[in-house]
């Protein structure tokens, strides 16, 4: 057993005891009933379990949850897909994935929402010239398994919540 | 059918079957294990000797559970099978993977069971030039003793790199699901070790 310490989309949780074998994504659904963070392939190969994990030197990834456990999670702050909103309000990403009806069943959504979020945050941090936008989402992107609409409405959903705020995002044709 | 009848052949079938099993484990566990430096002595040649010797440490460094993280491209492969990583991840820059997706973030310190992930502190991607994916141990051999193409390793480094290094050590504890490379690290050591003190030759 671990004493578990995480902090999830802004709030504390813990201390709780959890078994070493349980995985974050049981954790989340089972223990906290977070359930849009959902199981796919329990393989670590679809990354709809996606969430971010926020570390301490201000820099984001995605992390898979199926295949890791909780306990490592101990310390750590992540966000699930319930953390995007604001007060009831979507997120500029979940508006434009509706707008784009990027997605159809729906199982892939979280990951994708999780990795394009870490993407804009990174952008901001480091921006690409327009040139190199389209193969920086496709790369920041790829290993997200999505079966329904073909991955096309994701990347042009994100491309498009980049290029209506081109000075956040891009590299201004000077620089 | 008469009872009695039905019941022989129920004999004959399980007696096939146990022997096809039979066969099955014994060639498992000679493909399983690692001779010892000492059962080459009959060897007089210490040239021919020396190259037998990694010819039988070639069982280890062909092994999947080696090859898999010596890829010849930029991607790893995994499993038994030897298949393309999935998800498709790449070596990066530093050999610990793309900066959206680094080797550490599934897989961690150690194996986790109930995920059915390898880990290790240290998981990465042998460099490009290490590469022993398709190559004939004759080949590996000749690689392996290029400190270009070794990381910089020295015959010693090599003992232990391969005797000792803990993330090497993993490929014969890599978790359920995994065959583990042959014999133990510690004989791969012994095998290294008399490789090098006997010049290490290379086989043709």
């Amino acid at each position: 057993m671990t004493t578990l310490n995480i902090t999830i989309n802004g709030r504390a949780y813990g201390p709780v005891d959890v078994r070493d074998a349980l995985t974050l994504n049981d954790f989340l659904r089972e223990y906290l009933g977070l359930t849009g963070t959902k199981f796919g392939c329990g393989a670590a190969q679809c990354l709809s379990c996606g969430v971010i994990v926020d570390s301490p030197d201000g820099t984001s990834y995605v992390s898979p949850t199926c295949v890791v456990s909780a306990a490592s999670f101990d310390g750590k702050a992540i966000r699930t897909v319930e953390g995007h909103a604001k007060n009831g309000e979507l997120s500029t990403l979940q508006k434009a994935f509706i707008e784009h009806f990027s997605f159809q069943c729906g199982y892939c959504t979280a990951g994708f929402l999780n990795e394009s979020q870490v993407l804009l945050e990174r952008l901001e941090k480091k921006r690409v010239a327009r040139g190199d936008l389209e193969k920086t989402i496709t790369e920041a992107l790829d290993g997200h398994l999505c079966r329904c609409t073909g991955y096309i409405k994701y990347h042009e959903a994100v491309r498009d919540v980049i290029l209506a705020e081109p000075g956040r995002y891009l590299l201004a044709k000077a620089d | 059918m008469k009872s009695e009848t039905r019941i022989k052949c129920l004999v004959a079938v399980a007696a096939l079957l146990m022997s096809m099993l039979s066969a099955f484990a014994i060639d498992q566990m000679q493909s399983d294990k690692l001779a010892a430096p000492e059962s080459f002595s009959s060897i007089g040649d210490t040239t021919a000797r020396s190259a037998a010797i990694f010819t039988e440490l070639g069982k280890v460094l062909t092994h999947a559970r080696c090859v898999n993280c010596h890829p010849a491209g930029d991607r790893p492969r995994q499993g038994d099978q030897r298949r393309l990583h999935q998800p498709p991840v790449t070596r990066g820059a530093d050999g610990h993977g793309l900066e959206t997706l680094r080797c550490p973030i599934c897989h961690q310190k150690a194996n986790f069971e109930p995920g059915r992930m390898p880990g290790h502190p240290e998981w990465h991607l042998a460099p490009r030039e290490m590469a022993w994916e398709g190559k004939t141990v004759a080949e590996i051999c000749v690689q392996i003793k290029d400190r270009e193409r070794n990381g910089g390793r020295s015959p010693e480094d090599l003992v232990h790199h391969i005797g000792e290094d803990t993330l090497v050590g993993w490929a014969w504890e890599p978790g359920f699901g995994r065959q583990p490379a042959p014999g133990t690290q510690k004989q791969a050591r012994a095998l290294v070790e008399a490789w090098v003190k006997t010049g290490a030759a290379c086989p043709n």
